[in-house]
């Protein structure tokens, strides 16, 4: 009989695959740091943002840690930082009070990943089809040509 | 054009003096320990004399800000937001104790050496031992009760893939470690092993179980193992691989006392093209231990028997039946002489031995053993009807 040729597997490098969400859920935005300008007229939206409303953001999100920093003459922007090591910077410059919010909540809620068009590919899944996969050869009548 | 000007001036100057929020430590860049020792090109090089000196921070008499960059511990707001995330945040109350967690064993003379002044860091070194061997205990009595007859290489290697080193480290990664790990890297020497990045984030994911299981209690540390390390998914089929698998099946259907395997073609469809596909079944008598497919004769044989070999190693215990014996384990707190109304544990099944042929388990030597010391007429071996040794 053929033998197969067998390859040596080192335990200390086996590994399993996570899945987020599975059984435990970690949000993945970790950080969000806010630079605003105190001289420019640009920054004067995040400015009153960072007055008045992100405390309540913070404490609803204690996951998240914000950092609030000064970056002279230069355009306002939010920067998030993710579990995955990546960063996504918004820029807040022609935003009101309520797209600044919408534009944190967009940081908040993203996993860091780059954006990737969904449409386009078939969906790949790592965990068995739900209703099996049909087979010609395993029916009662095979079809015969 | 005035009115706005004087609006956002006002608005600027509210903001310039609003209540400023209370940080623990301002962090001040460049810090002091560069200040004073600032080479220029007109100043001669100093020897200051207080303890966090250039000589330090800057054997050269230069600031090295990576160096200085390595030694800063994380903020609070930044532990306490580690402690929200993974869900803990009633456990780990304050952020020296997620503080201890992250710091490797590694850093702590280092951070000693350049801050004398410092207090000495708590290091994770015991808490990572601790929670070691808890993952161990966790995960082997977890695989050996959903897997009752898998065979013991084979266990042995699923528990390394569940909790082992490299499993850990990516643990720690996905809850976000590496930023907040303080760890210092070193080749291995005579006296200690080299100590890499992963392993300094394994100490991470360990030393967060021996904290639940010291604050908490060991059932609390087993349904936190269970949610990230034990749910994980991984393909147990490709750690059991045969040389030959049609032998294997011979000796394991005749350690069972069956019918000798016959394999069968079952479906068959192209065999002169260039594609044909080959459906064999693997049968003892009447029935069927396995079925597969290949383009070829052989391999839809070769397919069948290893199908069959998982089907019996592979036997799964549903995961609503699952006991562990660690669930007798009292959690701590409870009173002893009033034991809670819990249901009762019943012990798994003992899982069938796997088949040892050709030279497994032998390996040549000869040895004294008890029987050959014993008197012939003891030796005399009884046999049930099955053909098994009564002991």
């Amino acid at each position: 009989m053929f033998q197969a040729p067998t390859r040596q597997i080192l335990r200390a490098s086996l590994t399993t695959r996570g899945a987020n969400g599975a059984s435990a859920f970690i949000p993945q935005c970790t950080k969000i740091v806010f630079e605003y300008c105190d001289n420019w007229s640009s920054s004067d939206k995040l400015r009153t943002y960072l007055a008045k409303h992100i405390k309540a953001v913070a404490e609803s999100h204690p996951h998240v840690e914000f950092v609030v920093k000064q970056r002279p003459f230069k355009q306002p922007i939010a920067r998030g930082f993710y579990v995955n090591g990546r960063t996504k910077e918004i820029g807040l410059k022609k935003l009101e009070i309520t797209g600044i919010q919408q534009k944190i909540q967009l940081l908040l809620d993203s996993s860091g990943a780059k954006i990737k068009p969904l449409k386009r590919e078939t969906i790949q899944s790592t965990s068995d089809a739900a209703r099996g996969i049909w087979s010609g050869l395993h029916v009662e009548e095979p079809f015969r040509i | 054009m005035s009115r706005p000007r004087r609006a956002v001036l006002n608005v600027v100057k509210s903001l310039k003096h609003p209540a400023q929020p209370q940080l623990d430590r301002p962090r001040l860049f460049p810090p002091p320990e560069a200040r004073t020792e600032t080479k220029t090109a007109k100043a001669p090089v100093e020897q200051p004399s207080s303890s966090r000196t250039a000589s330090a921070l800057a054997p050269d008499g230069v600031f090295s800000p990576t160096v200085w960059a390595s030694l800063q511990l994380p903020s609070p707001p930044t532990l306490t937001a580690f402690a929200h995330r993974v869900g803990l945040a009633n456990v780990l109350t304050t952020p020296e104790a997620v503080q201890q967690i992250f710091t490797h064993p590694s850093f702590v003379p280092y951070f000693a050496r350049y801050y004398p002044e410092e207090k000495t860091l708590a290091s994770n070194a015991a808490l990572s031992n601790i929670g070691n061997a808890l993952l161990g205990l966790f995960a082997a009595e977890h695989l050996h009760a959903t897997y009752p007859h898998l065979p013991t290489r084979v266990l042995k290697a699923a528990v390394s893939a569940f909790v082992g080193p490299t499993t850990c480290a990516n643990v720690a990664r996905s809850i976000g470690a590496p930023a907040l790990l303080r760890w210092r890297r070193s080749h291995a020497t005579l006296k200690q092993p080299a100590v890499m990045l992963d392993d300094a984030l394994a100490s991470v994911s360990r030393s967060l179980v021996a904290v639940l299981y010291r604050e908490r209690s060991i059932s609390a540390a087993r349904a936190f193992v269970n949610s990230m390390f034990l749910s994980r998914e991984l393909d147990l089929r490709n750690l059991i691989k045969f040389r030959d698998p049609k032998m294997a099946l011979r000796a394991t259907v005749e350690k069972f006392g069956r019918e000798p395997p016959k394999s069968r073609l079952l479906k068959e469809t192209g065999r002169l093209s260039n594609s044909p596909i080959f459906v064999v079944g693997i049968y003892s008598g009447l029935d069927k231990l396995g079925e597969g497919f290949g383009s070829s004769l052989k391999m839809a044989e070769y397919r069948a028997a290893e199908d069959a070999l998982h089907r019996l190693y592979l036997t799964r215990q549903p995961p609503h039946l699952l006991q562990v014996p660690s669930s007798t384990f009292l959690a701590s707190g409870l009173d002893i002489f009033r034991l809670p109304e819990e249901a009762e544990y019943v012990p798994g099944a003992i899982g069938e031995t796997e088949v040892l042929y050709g030279s497994a388990g032998k390996s040549g030597v000869r040895a004294v053993s008890y029987r050959s010391q014993v008197p012939s007429e003891v030796q005399s071996e009884e046999h049930d009807k099955d053909g098994r040794l009564l002991i």
